[in-house]
């Protein structure tokens, strides 16, 4: 409450600052016959202020106010990790997927806790805290009054158990006592609610849901996902919140409302409309809740989508009839509906948009974002190059959002999204300064939307940005607020290949291995194979060498994950980039292992590695030997050379000449 | 536009009024007078004007009544559209005189309208803004009124309840002959659409109506008196001089009550069509102060952010574009609009609120709660989580909260405890010595409540009123 008022005292101060400089500039542009008017305002206004000293109200502070102008003190840290893993170093996690699972399960232990506290009070006696703290306190979540009584009614409502609860209404109903109205809309409600049934993990708080089914939810996290959350639950035909409507002695707007609502929601969108027939009939009007369920529900009662758009056009000139005022909910689900209707929508939605602003309802990111969908339809924005966006953020540069919307949350990774496919840079950091005003960065989503809005914004950098700026960014980043995935590190792999950046590859691949990637072999490769395309100065060489032995470590490394195997292309690489940086004996180690890995070298190793070893004839020797066990059509060549170049002993020459013409011999 | 179209339309009237009055008996020429009257009536503000010429006539007759009436409810009628539809009416005055040219009147009463209404007309207005301009050339010709009428009539009107009713009432008059409201009626009834009808069906019943008295003509003279004070007191409070052209004159009312005075139900009616008449009023006045040169009130205008007069909103948009140097281009919200809905007016939003959270309303906040990220980034905003949550001392810090009970209880209700050994215990001896020496640490101790204390001294009284007897065989018990 004392926030709200802060942030209107805040906007307050704002407009009025901007209004100034209208004012300027107003003045300037239209010569001295207004501001002669001004000034003699200004100058009744000095005089007043010479008589009366008008003292300032004493200004009651929220109990927050202290502890928000700290907070806004401290800036992030871009190489900390978040605030909620930094208790335990322990716990610092180095993927997103640790991220995830650290702050679930630290979410989930509070809810353990919490379920413990709740389910057993006798334990939970002793209260410490003076003054007393309610929240560490049990909630009673069992039943305790077992008459049959209005109160006991009550009490099962509270706590959410649907069935209790009409048991218990229809025991009354019997005995004869008369029961409250708002009892029975609440219980109306709470029926309909939830669909005639049991809440799910009912006494459990729901923080712990998304942990129980964390995998399954990762999957099918697609842009519907929370449309199927909502409608999960079927609405069976003669369910209880139909039969208690229909026991109902009287039924107002309010109990219409309440049934209609729930049928929406539990996916009986041909009922719903048939009980707002129903309610008309009776003469009665209906409320703004029962509009928006029911313009929810209009995709599924028409197919066309030029009898959508007027199915909701109907919708909304009968709210208009029946003196409805619409709200923000409405404007959001006809958009929502709106997504659904083809190109057909584009002007409408426009319209919609003007219609809130002409009713002074302000949209929500929600609003946007179902534009942004309506606009930029399957990744081609051919009509409408970036222009909606761009006009939308000019307007709302400076605006800080509150979340009103559940949809809000879809907002900026959508809006990213269209920056990356347009592959316009300067809207992207425009997408991006929008999250650092105000709050808006709670309007981020969860981690999985985090994500993939730093995700879109990092490819985008890595497309359109000088690779230095990308790094910047990427330092910026990379630890506090975004795990690149591994599409991320290679889009920045390829910006260095683009800006030949390559000696930065080393300290990449410690970030690969850091963040978790170093088992994507073909993350793995492709990095193997930028560090090995080309020759490099002998100091570039010398640490690839060292990251191609970090690189095969990773590869030996214990096998509980899933591991990378050797690609013939891999071991070549390797083997080239030891080779580089003259070492022998650890690219011999390498030959050795494509034998027991059963790959076959290229020829092109095998020369490049008889060329770096003409001071080491035994081992030529050797590798003329394995390149005769893998049966390499090269062999009779590379057995030449080893005979030409090198200074060989007389044993050495027999066995080599044998190969020789043992090939031959094959052939 | 609103004001400059009442303004010249009045003038028009007028001055056709004054052609009418032209000739010198005023019987004979009291025919053609109304009929331009009642055919210039369309006119919003036209009914001063016949209001004039009833007061010539010194003895209103029941037509002239009825022609009264029907400008009266053309004018509530028509008051909409000008504001509402864009009508764009182009006519202009001609041949006509200003009043002040106009030949002295016949009368010394009706001079004198003839000056307020020069001093209304006199004031400096924006004549460039006025979209609107009454034509009217060769103002005795009846015919030239039809045709005026009928143009007004081609442009799209969305004609108000009133409407309706008056056209039905307007039947039987008709009979006398005048083929121009013929067609005027035609014309109306086309455009009077279904919608309306069921609005008049809702209309709310007008509350300010002291009395029903079943005599039409004694309402009509209580109400005028009524509406003339409340008038009279928003004349005063508007500093413009063209006051007299608001629609709410006195003779407006007078006029309205003896229109209604012929309905079946004529305090309702009559309340209905001066809520109307105020309704429209309101209005222009509104884009009055929109349009004065006051830089003051477009400022406090802008800063309210007043959805309904939408010009100003789109000034304050423009100006933000000049800044970011896009120049006039439509901004995303100034393209066409749905059109379905009215903005809200304050009652019906309010209504909303009465009604407390249900279960939906809750579980939608708590969506959102669960929606927006609200994982704390540093450790303050954890303290301020905490601090909603009741767990943290609030900042600044304050020792005493909790103690909210204790605060109503004086510092010496703690201190001074003697006062409660007055009653139940020995003046002196071992007793009263043990009491003092107990109360001096209760005095002092900052654990307990006072309830508390007092209870502690009580429990000792009921202790010691117990065992007299044993104390009294002691002689400890002195009293």
């Amino acid at each position: 409450m004392a926030a709200s008022g802060r942030h209107a005292g805040h906007y307050i101060n704002k407009n009025s600052k901007s209004l100034l400089n209208h004012l300027d500039k107003l003045l300037g542009q239209r010569g001295f016959a207004l501001s002669s008017v001004l000034r003699q305002q200004t100058a009744t206004l000095q005089n007043d202020s010479t008589e009366a000293i008008v003292i300032p109200r004493k200004k009651t502070w929220g109990k927050e106010a202290v502890l928000e102008a700290l907070a806004s003190t401290v800036n992030r840290d871009p190489t900390a990790y978040h605030y909620q893993f930094q208790d335990d170093p322990y716990l610092t996690p180095r993927t997103s997927a640790e991220s995830k699972l650290y702050s679930m399960s630290q979410e989930s232990g509070r809810a353990a806790a919490k379920y413990f506290v709740d389910m057993y009070p006798k334990y939970f006696t002793k209260d410490f805290a003076e003054p007393h703290i309610p929240c560490l306190m049990p909630a009673s979540v069992v039943l305790s009054l077992e008459e049959v009584s209005e109160e006991a009614l009550k009490e099962r409502i509270g706590l959410r158990k649907v069935g209790a609860a009409v048991e218990m209404y229809d025991q009354l109903v019997q005995a004869g006592t008369p029961i409250s109205k708002q009892m029975t809309y609440d219980l109306l409600d709470l029926v309909c609610f939830y669909g005639d049934r049991e809440p799910a993990q009912e006494g459990e708080p729901e923080a712990d849901q998304p942990e129980a089914s964390a995998e399954e939810l990762r999957r099918k996290r697609g842009r519907f996902h929370r449309a199927s959350d909502t409608l999960r639950g079927v609405w069976r035909e003669n369910n209880n919140a139909e039969r208690l409507f229909r026991l109902l002695p009287e039924r107002d707007a309010r109990c219409y409302s309440a049934v209609i609502r729930g049928m929406v929601k539990h996916g009986a969108f041909a009922k719903a409309f048939d009980m707002y027939t129903d309610m008309l009939n009776n003469r009665l009007t209906a409320d703004v809740d029962i509009f928006n369920a029911l313009i929810l529900a209009v995709p599924e009662m028409r197919e066309a989508y030029t009898e959508k758009v007027d199915f909701i056009t109907e919708l909304l000139n009968q709210m208009n009839q029946q003196k409805v005022q619409p709200n923000l909910q409405t404007f959001n689900h006809v958009l929502k509906v709106l997504r659904r209707c083809g190109a057909l929508a584009k002007s409408i939605s426009l319209q919609t948009l003007s219609e809130m602003k002409a009713l002074g309802i302000a949209p929500s990111l929600a609003s946007f974002n179902h534009l942004l969908a309506i606009f930029y339809k399957g990744g081609s924005a051919a009509d409408y190059p970036t222009d909606i966006l761009q006009e939308l953020l000019s307007e709302i540069e400076t605006t800080s959002f509150t979340c009103q919307d559940p949809e809000d949350v879809w907002f900026f990774s959508s809006a990213m999204k269209i920056c990356l496919e347009t592959k316009d840079m300067k809207l992207g950091y425009k997408v991006h300064s929008l999250v650092g005003v105000g709050d808006n960065w709670r309007l981020l989503g969860d981690s999985y939307q985090q994500g993939m809005f730093y995700y879109r914004f990092f490819s985008l950098l890595c497309l359109m940005e000088h690779v230095d700026v990308v790094l910047k960014w990427y330092h910026q980043l990379m630890p506090s607020l975004y795990y690149p995935n591994p599409q991320g590190m290679r889009d920045l792999l390829q910006a260095l290949d683009t800006e030949s950046r390559l000696e930065l590859l080393p300290s990449i691949w410690k970030d690969v291995k850091t963040l978790g990637h170093d088992n994507k072999s073909d993350l793995v490769e492709e990095l193997l194979s930028l560090m090995a395309r080309e020759k490099h100065s002998p100091e570039v060489q010398e640490s690839f060498a060292d990251c191609a032995l970090d690189i095969k470590a990773a590869f030996d490394v214990d096998r509980r994950k899933p591991s990378l195997e050797w690609s013939p292309l891999a071991l070549g690489h390797v083997t080239t980039l030891l080779l580089r940086a003259g070492r022998i004996p650890q690219a011999w180690e390498m030959m050795q292992l494509f034998k027991s890995k059963n790959r076959i070298p290229s020829e092109a190793l095998l020369e490049d590695f008889l060329s770096k070893c003409s001071g080491a004839p035994t081992t030529a020797v050797e590798l003329v030997k394995l390149s005769a066990a893998f049966c390499l059509p090269a062999t009779p060549q590379l057995a030449q050379r080893v005979l030409l170049e090198c200074d060989l002993t007389e044993d050495q020459r027999t066995t080599l000449s044998e190969l020789e013409s043992s090939w031959d011999h094959n052939e | 536009m609103y004001r400059g179209l009442l303004r010249t339309a009045r003038q028009c009237a007028f001055s056709l009024h004054q052609a009418g009055a032209l000739p010198p008996k005023c019987d004979n020429a009291a025919l053609p007078v109304f009929r331009l009257g009642r055919s210039v009536g369309i006119h919003p503000f036209n009914t001063s004007s016949t209001s004039y010429c009833e007061n010539k006539e010194n003895a209103p007759a029941p037509p002239q009544l009825k022609d009264k009436e029907d400008a009266q409810k053309d004018s509530a009628s028509l008051a909409a559209p000008t504001d509402q539809a864009k009508v764009e009416m182009k006519a202009e005055c001609e041949g006509t005189n200003l009043p002040d040219n106009a030949p002295p009147p016949p009368q010394a009463k009706d001079k004198e309208d003839a000056h307020r209404d020069g001093d209304s007309l006199a004031t400096p207005t924006d004549q460039a803004k006025v979209e609107m301009a009454a034509e009217c050339e060769g103002t005795d010709l009846p015919e030239q009124g039809e045709t005026l009428l009928k143009t007004l009539l081609k442009t799209p009107l969305k004609t108000e309840e009133g409407n309706q009713q008056k056209t039905e009432e307007r039947q039987p008059r008709v009979k006398t002959g005048k083929e121009s409201l013929l067609d005027l009626l035609v014309a109306m009834k086309v455009d009077v659409t279904t919608s309306k009808k069921r609005s008049k069906g809702t209309k709310i019943p007008a509350r300010h109506e002291p009395t029903v008295t079943p005599k039409p003509a004694a309402m009509e003279s209580t109400h005028s008196m009524f509406q003339k004070a409340t008038v009279e007191a928003s004349i005063q409070c508007d500093a413009q001089p063209s006051v007299a052209s608001g629609s709410l004159s006195p003779e407006l009312v007078a006029a309205a009550s003896a229109a209604a005075a012929s309905l079946p139900d004529p305090s309702r009616a009559e309340s209905e069509l001066l809520q109307q008449l105020r309704q429209h009023e309101a209005e222009p006045e509104d884009h009055k102060r929109g349009e004065a040169n006051n830089i003051g009130n477009i400022i406090a205008d802008m800063k309210v952010g007043r959805p309904t007069p939408r010009q100003h909103a789109r000034s304050s948009n423009t100006i933000h574009f000049d800044e970011d140097g896009r120049g006039y281009k439509k901004s995303l919200f100034e393209r066409k609009r749905l059109g379905i809905f009215n903005p809200a007016t304050d009652e019906e939003s309010t209504d909303a609120a009465i009604a407390g959270p249900n279960l939906w309303d809750t579980e939608f906040a708590n969506l959102l709660v669960r929606t927006a990220n609200h994982m704390p980034r540093n450790g303050f905003e954890e303290m301020i989580q905490w601090t909603r949550d009741g767990k943290l001392w609030q900042y600044p810090i304050d020792n005493e909260i909790g103690l909210e009970e204790e605060a109503a209880v004086a510092f010496h209700e703690h201190i001074f405890l003697d006062r409660h050994l007055e009653e139940g215990f020995p003046r002196q001896g071992p007793v009263r010595h043990f009491m003092e020496l107990v109360v001096a640490g209760l005095s002092r101790n900052h654990h307990l409540s006072v309830r508390q204390k007092t209870e502690h001294i009580d429990w000792y009284r009921t202790y010691f009123q117990e065992k007299e007897d044993v104390l009294k065989e002691a002689a400890a018990f002195l009293n």
